[in-house]
């Protein structure tokens, strides 16, 4: 049984087909990318799973159960967690706070809230900034602060939804070397990138590629920069004769 | 730090409760009564409004209800004073839980609409049902208190402010304030983090409108006498909502704060300006939405805050903030 498992999803609005049979599962602590260009329906797929949208063909499995129309704080207790794209920090709050936010989901105690969000902040190397309030952080520290918010609900399953844009080269390798440790936290995660492949070769497990909702490639970062498919997606036809 | 606020906390209910042994006139002990029963309004919408950051402007039902809960049970079913009054409470709990059962599912302005039109259809009930609530004409209000009415009416007030200042500070560090904040910063970040939202504003509404409730009971019995277009009106619900927003919505002491500034200022100003004094409440309302807009305690302890991280003293800038 896999941690997750995507069972041919497809997700219309209107006439567009954001997700159109897509299928692949994750394992438990594996860091899979999904990469694939802005409108690729990464952030549509990251909301299918955690219940934001739900599909209209197909389903989702956690953990073996059905969660294919589950609710977005139902599947935050199963053991889900996320980030956004568009950063949604709690802006009035400390990044203390924000962080032991998350921390609540397995604990009453203000407490025992805060001294595990001191641990998640000092793993995301972010403990000095502990006391400011999110809305004053520069935005490399705002896309930690969603991974430390979502890691301190002590997820099985993190979704980075584009958790590298808008960074330097330099912010972005270092947030990978950070990611890298994710298994040993015991969570597995999902990352959606657009195109820093650097960060992707260098982290992940495992890849699949999205374009306009349909699932062109999957699997080692290796193979799949190979794929003829996926260098006519990101390059144009006549590069696949170059066998890059 | 902590202890010297529950101290501070504890100086003040003290002094409140003696107070009347030095100030006796009847006019002056219901200007008091008024500011301390504004600032348990204030407290009460405060957790809803404040905390949760769902603005409501149709608090006047619940006050509606604990007042006519008092004066309908006790007057047509001859149910004694206080426990008609408690049964106000659970007329209000009644209204809260379908006002916010039906409107905290949307986003958006939705709440703050459906909070205004259903006080108004309550009003219109209320004035349009002679045979149970009197109409227009009104109806009689027991007496909760007999003697030295205005005193105990006044200590009644302080009471009821007391424990909705200690029901928000239980709440303010409890779990449950945190998930109220979360709540109000981004509803999709608290879903996020497993958050059942609209459960989490449903219970602050209960407790807001139970609260609300009690103070409504209090003010008819003090009165006597109401009518719908008075307990039940939207300048209820806005006064409510304008002295938490004035000393500070969202923050454990802004309500008590916006009350005294509020009442005694309204007070004042009916003294010297007479019929143009709401002239004067307008422009103050505008001074404060311009220029203070997280209210007086708001702007304060984000002052306060900023000195402290940034003039070295690490301690204590997480206890201004909150309190």
């Amino acid at each position: 049984m896999s941690l997750l498992e995507i069972d041919h999803v497809s997700k219309r609005f209107g006439g567009l087909r954001a997700i159109n049979d897509v299928a692949f599962s994750i394992e438990e602590n594996e860091i899979t990318f999904i990469v694939g260009p802005n409108g690729a329906g990464k952030t549509t797929l990251f909301n299918l799973i955690t219940g934001v949208f739900h599909p209209d063909e197909g389903s989702i499995r956690f953990q073996g159960q059905d969660i294919t129309h589950i609710s977005p704080n139902h599947a935050a207790r199963l053991g889900i967690g996320r980030t956004f794209q568009l950063v949604k920090p709690l802006r009035n709050l400390t990044v203390l706070e924000n962080v032991m936010l998350g921390a609540f989901l397995h604990t009453s105690s203000p407490s025992k809230a805060a001294e595990q969000a001191r641990e998640v902040l000092k793993y995301l190397q972010m403990e000095k900034a502990m006391h400011f309030t999110a809305s004053g952080l520069p935005v490399a520290m705002l896309k930690r602060l969603e991974i430390a918010r979502a890691l301190a609900t002590k997820p099985r399953l993190i979704l980075l939804d584009e958790v590298v844009a808008g960074l330097s080269t330099a912010e972005a390798l270092g947030l990978a070397e950070l990611l890298k440790k994710l298994p040993e936290w015991g969570v597995a995660a999902v990352g959606g990138v657009e195109h820093v492949m650097q960060v992707v070769m260098s982290i992940a497990h495992r890849v699949v590629v999205l374009d306009h909702g349909t699932q062109i490639a999957e699997g080692k970062p290796q193979e799949v920069v190979r794929m003829p498919a996926v260098i006519e997606a990101y390059l144009g036809a006549k590069y696949k004769e170059l066998g890059l | 730090m902590k202890r010297f606020h529950l101290l501070a906390a504890v100086v003040v209910f003290v002094l409140s409760l003696l107070l009347p042994l030095v100030v006796e006139t009847g006019y002056a002990l219901q200007i008091l009564f008024r500011i301390y029963l504004f600032a348990a309004l204030g407290l009460a919408w405060n957790l809803v409004g404040g905390y949760a950051g769902q603005l409501s402007l149709g608090h006047a039902a619940y006050f509606g209800a604990g007042a006519y809960g008092l004066a309908l049970f006790s007057g047509k079913l001859g149910v004694s004073p206080w426990l008609a009054a408690l049964m106000g409470v659970v007329v209000a709990l009644a209204c809260a839980l379908l006002i916010g059962g039906v409107s905290f599912r949307l986003r958006g302005p939705y709440f703050v609409l459906a909070t205004i039109a259903f006080a108004e259809v309550v009003r219109l009930i209320a004035k349009n049902l002679p045979n149970v609530t009197g109409g227009d004409v009104g109806a009689q209000v027991p007496a909760l208190f007999h003697g030295n009415v205005n005193r105990a009416f006044y200590w009644a007030a302080v009471m009821l402010t007391a424990l909705a200042f200690a029901t928000t500070v239980a709440i303010s560090r409890a779990r449950f304030g945190y998930y109220l904040m979360a709540i109000r910063e981004d509803e999709d970040t608290a879903l996020s983090v497993g958050i059942g939202a609209a459960r989490t504003k449903l219970v602050a509404l209960l407790v807001s409108a139970a609260l609300t409730a009690l103070a409504g009971a209090l003010y008819a019995s003090l009165f006597l006498y109401i009518v719908p277009d008075q307990v039940l009106s939207i300048d209820v619900s806005n006064e409510i909502a304008i002295v938490a927003m004035l000393g500070g919505a969202g923050t454990v002491l802004g309500p008590i704060v916006g009350s005294v500034v509020l009442e005694s200022a309204s007070e004042l100003f009916k003294d010297i300006f007479k019929e143009a004094h709401l002239l004067i409440y307008g422009v103050l309302l505008v001074v404060v939405v311009l220029f203070l807009p997280e209210g007086i305690i708001g702007t304060l302890a984000a002052f306060l805050r900023r000195r402290a991280l940034f003039g070295g003293i690490k301690a204590g800038a997480k206890g201004v903030a909150a309190d």
